[in-house]
């Protein structure tokens, strides 16, 4: 094999113990084998983890990978994976980010970077061509995000520059910290905020000027063509640039599956207050897109009167609507806004804070927690002033705040009494999709390989439109298709939401990768290697003391039937989940303990991991 | 006819599509960094996000800042000759809005060259943030905003099937200057 494009090969290698950097060659196998982004990530996690390893601990390293189509001639090329070990879960994690940051590493001429260590103060990395420094930070100490990215620009003199950094939350090791970059996008999930902030890390600043490499470019330029063509030829794509992702509120509530008081019901009666309409006709003021994206799904808002005038944010996008708008009781879309701001600025993950605080107002309505124990806030739901001192508390850990910082498992730790309320699956919170109306999507939340996230799978809405009597096989089967094409993007660097949204051809990925490595690949090649790291993410956890037990979706969607709606009384049943699990397994090519057979390892060419593939239980 | 590029900033999302359909077809690269069109985006403070590109000025700063006479205009482009240029950057400099470039791989500075008449950038544009109109409509957005801003738009809110809907109409006060409306 010969790589003529894709890749520079090089990945950039920072020690911030040592305040040592230097650039390591990868060989063509790795390349290939991982592809980039979330694959090249898991395995060089897998390199570098130990049984024990602690994420917020120096040991733990962080990859910040794009992949060899990032920042390339093909529609929504602007995406970034950051990988490590989780504080939020304790196992493998991952969260991806769009905007320009990661197309900006790789004009730098890195095809990813990989930190460890502890930096001896507050620090940021200054990442200009080929010209690597360790700056301080010490300015920035506590600083927001957006504030952040803002005085370094303007402190390196430079407004092209890219920038990713944390807020005081990661600073402060919340673990649900996340990564924010080009101005409120972020890495949300998994805590990789809490990770840089672990190793003093506030933020990563980047210029480069390189030409990306590619083996063909008339070829990729061809397909590319097309590839635009067909996206703004689509009915829906106005409608898509207008609304975003915001229009999946309407959807959500009319199918019966959004999120309403902590997940208790899945129909809000104030849902035309918080959608898609509200935004663009009453606070909308521009479009955002990432780099290479004709969809521009970004939204700029500004609440222009009342308590929150002022607030200005790219966002809210459906999770942030729903999680901080009906899961909180909220139906002002300037209080919305006003949270999404502060999460951002802040730096905590939406869907993780509204949910845990959702939680908190739903243990006092049930007095399963005290007032004191809530600092003396009597929360109910919708009142939107304490939410934001819950959002605040949070990320600077004070009081009641200190405690959600450390996640669900932080939170069931100190009050075991409100396990079954938390909607988690292995410590990571549910996103904003009730699981109760789709066996599918309670199996997707329950086998994802980072905890109770949509980005792994989404097949609630294929469930939706069969109805629910088709057999477990094939719900399985939907399951683990989508696990294995959706994470592909994520290692190819590019968006998948051309593909969800616009219908948009899979196999013209096989097309833009082959052009630009200049080595054919068809898509069932690569979907293979994205199964090879499903299954290497699988062994990392397994390492990490994984269990059957943990592939369980949260309690309420088998305990607590949904209360109105199009699906009221709707729950699901454990016997048949436990049925669906077993399939599941074993068209995985997994035991009935979850755990990948020697064959499988085999066949996904990580023979190096069977040794390792010990059940044990890790106390968490 | 001749036509201009101008550019709809409000439009524009920032996706930097221009840049690469620009830097691939004039140099042959996949790297926008060598784009003949830039996208500034400001953030929060204000919101603003605008395709840069060449005028093509009848009368550009840049050919007068030029030592060595290597900026002319043919059949309406500002063209920088490059046997003549000596890349002192001194048009980079005079260029009022910033619409000539370099880049250390590229020996002398480069812009806009309209594509010989069909602009790649104003094709690709997502949001038809960039148009290629005759030269004569210039400015047509802003007699159109101002004639509006006069008219003194009015919202009136009303349910259709019971769905809230929209009207805008206008109220014109009798009597009044365009300065009134302001």
């Amino acid at each position: 094999m010969n790589i003529k494009g894709g890749y520079f090969m090089k990945v950039l290698h920072v020690d911030l113990t040592e305040c040592k950097t230097h650039v390591e060659e990868v060989d063509e196998e790795f390349a290939l084998k991982y592809i980039g982004g979330r694959g090249w990530g898991a395995r060089l996690v897998w390199e570098n983890m130990k049984e024990d390893t602690d994420p917020l601990t120096p040991e733990n390293i962080i990859v910040i990978a794009p992949g060899p189509l990032s920042g390339l001639y093909l529609p929504s090329s602007g995406k970034t994976s950051f990988c490590s070990i989780s504080p939020t879960t304790g196992i493998y994690g991952d969260s991806n980010i769009g905007g320009m940051f990661g197309v900006e590493l790789r004009q730098a001429g890195f095809d990813a970077v990989v930190i460890k260590g502890k930096a001896p103060e507050l620090s940021y990395l200054w990442i200009d061509d080929d010209d690597v420094q360790l700056k301080s930070a010490g300015k920035y100490a506590g600083m927001g995000s957006i504030e952040t990215e803002h005085l370094l620009r303007e402190d390196l003199g430079d407004e092209t520059v890219k920038v990713a950094t944390i807020g005081p939350a990661g600073e402060k090791l919340a673990r649900m910290a996340c990564i924010t970059a080009d101005w409120g996008r972020n890495a949300g999930r998994t805590g990789m905020g809490a990770v840089l902030g672990s190793k003093n890390l506030k933020a990563i600043a980047i210029r480069g000027t390189k030409d990306l490499p590619v083996a063909d470019l008339p070829r990729l330029t061809l397909a590319s063509d097309k590839a635009y063509r067909k996206l703004s030829g689509h009915n829906l794509f106005e409608f898509w640039q207008r609304q975003g992702l915001m229009s999946v509120i309407d959807y959500a509530n009319t199918a019966g599956i959004i999120p309403v008081h902590n997940f208790k019901d899945t129909h809000f009666e104030e849902a035309d207050k918080i959608n898609g309409d509200v935004m663009e006709l009453e606070y909308k003021i521009g479009d955002t897109a990432c780099f290479g994206c004709p969809m521009a799904c970004g939204n700029v808002n500004l609440v222009k009167d009342g308590k929150y005038a002022g607030t200005v944010i790219e966002g809210p996008e459906y999770e942030t609507a729903a999680m901080f708008g009906s899961n909180v009781g909220i139906s002002d879309f300037a209080a919305i806004l006003r949270a999404n701001y502060l999460c951002d600025e802040y730096g905590i993950d939406t869907i993780t804070a509204g949910s845990l605080i959702s939680v908190m107002i739903e243990a006092y309505e049930k007095d399963l927690v005290t007032l004191e124990e809530l600092d003396g806030m009597a929360l109910t739901w919708g009142d939107d002033e304490s939410i934001m001192e819950m959002i605040r508390k949070i990320a600077f850990r004070e009081g009641v705040g200190d405690t959600l910082a450390e996640g669900a498992y932080g939170v069931i730790k100190r009050w075991p009494q409100l396990a079954p309320i938390i909607n988690h699956v292995k410590g990571l919170d549910q996103s904003a999709y009730d699981a109760r109306v789709a066996m599918t999507m309670a199996l997707g939340y329950a086998t994802s390989d980072i905890g109770a996230h949509h980005a792994r799978a989404w097949p609630i809405a294929k469930e939706l439109e069969m109805g629910a009597n088709w057999n477990l096989n094939d719900k399985a089967e939907l399951v683990i298709y989508h696990q294995t094409v959706r994470p592909l993007f994520d290692m190819l660097g590019v968006c998948r939401l051309p593909w969800i949204e616009l219908g948009f051809d899979e196999n013209t990925y096989a097309e833009f990768f082959s052009a630009t490595i200049g080595i054919e690949f068809t898509l069932e090649e690569l979907l293979k290697l994205s199964n090879d790291v499903y299954n290497l993410t699988r062994a990392i956890n397994i390492r990490l003391g994984l269990v059957r037990d943990d592939d369980r979706p949260p309690d309420r969607v088998f305990n607590d039937p949904i209360k109105t709606g199009p699906h009221a009384g709707k729950v699901l049943n454990r016997d048949e989940f436990k049925e669906i699990l077993d399939i599941y397994y074993q068209r995985r090519g997994w035991d009935m303990d979850g755990i990948p057979t020697d064959e499988t390892l085999k066949a996904s060419g990580l023979e190096d991991a069977i040794e390792y593939m010990v059940p044990k239980r890790k106390v968490k | 006819m001749r036509k201009k590029l101008t550019v709809i900033p409000e439009r524009c999302s920032g996706c930097r599509v221009c840049e690469l359909v620009c830097a691939i077809s004039h140099a042959g690269v996949n790297n926008p960094k060598k784009a003949n069109i830039r996208v500034i985006s400001l953030y929060p403070h204000p919101v603003i996000k605008m395709p840069v590109v060449c005028d093509q000025c009848k009368k550009p700063k840049c050919r007068d800042a030029c030592p060595t006479d290597a900026i002319v205009i043919t059949d309406g482009v500002v063209t920088i000759l490059e046997d003549r240029c000596i890349s002192c950057h001194a048009c980079v400099s005079a260029c009022p809005i910033g619409a000539i470039f370099v880049h250390e791989d590229i020996e002398t500075p480069f812009k806009c060259d309209m594509c010989g008449g069909k602009p790649k950038c104003v094709a690709a544009c997502p949001k038809k943030a960039i148009l290629y109109v005759p030269e004569h409509t210039l400015g047509q957005a802003h007699r159109l905003a101002s004639a509006l801003q006069y008219a003194n738009m009015q919202e009136v809110e009303y349910y259709e099937h019971g769905v809230k809907k929209k009207l805008r109409y206008a109220e014109i006060e009798t009597g009044g200057t365009r300065g009134d409306s302001k």
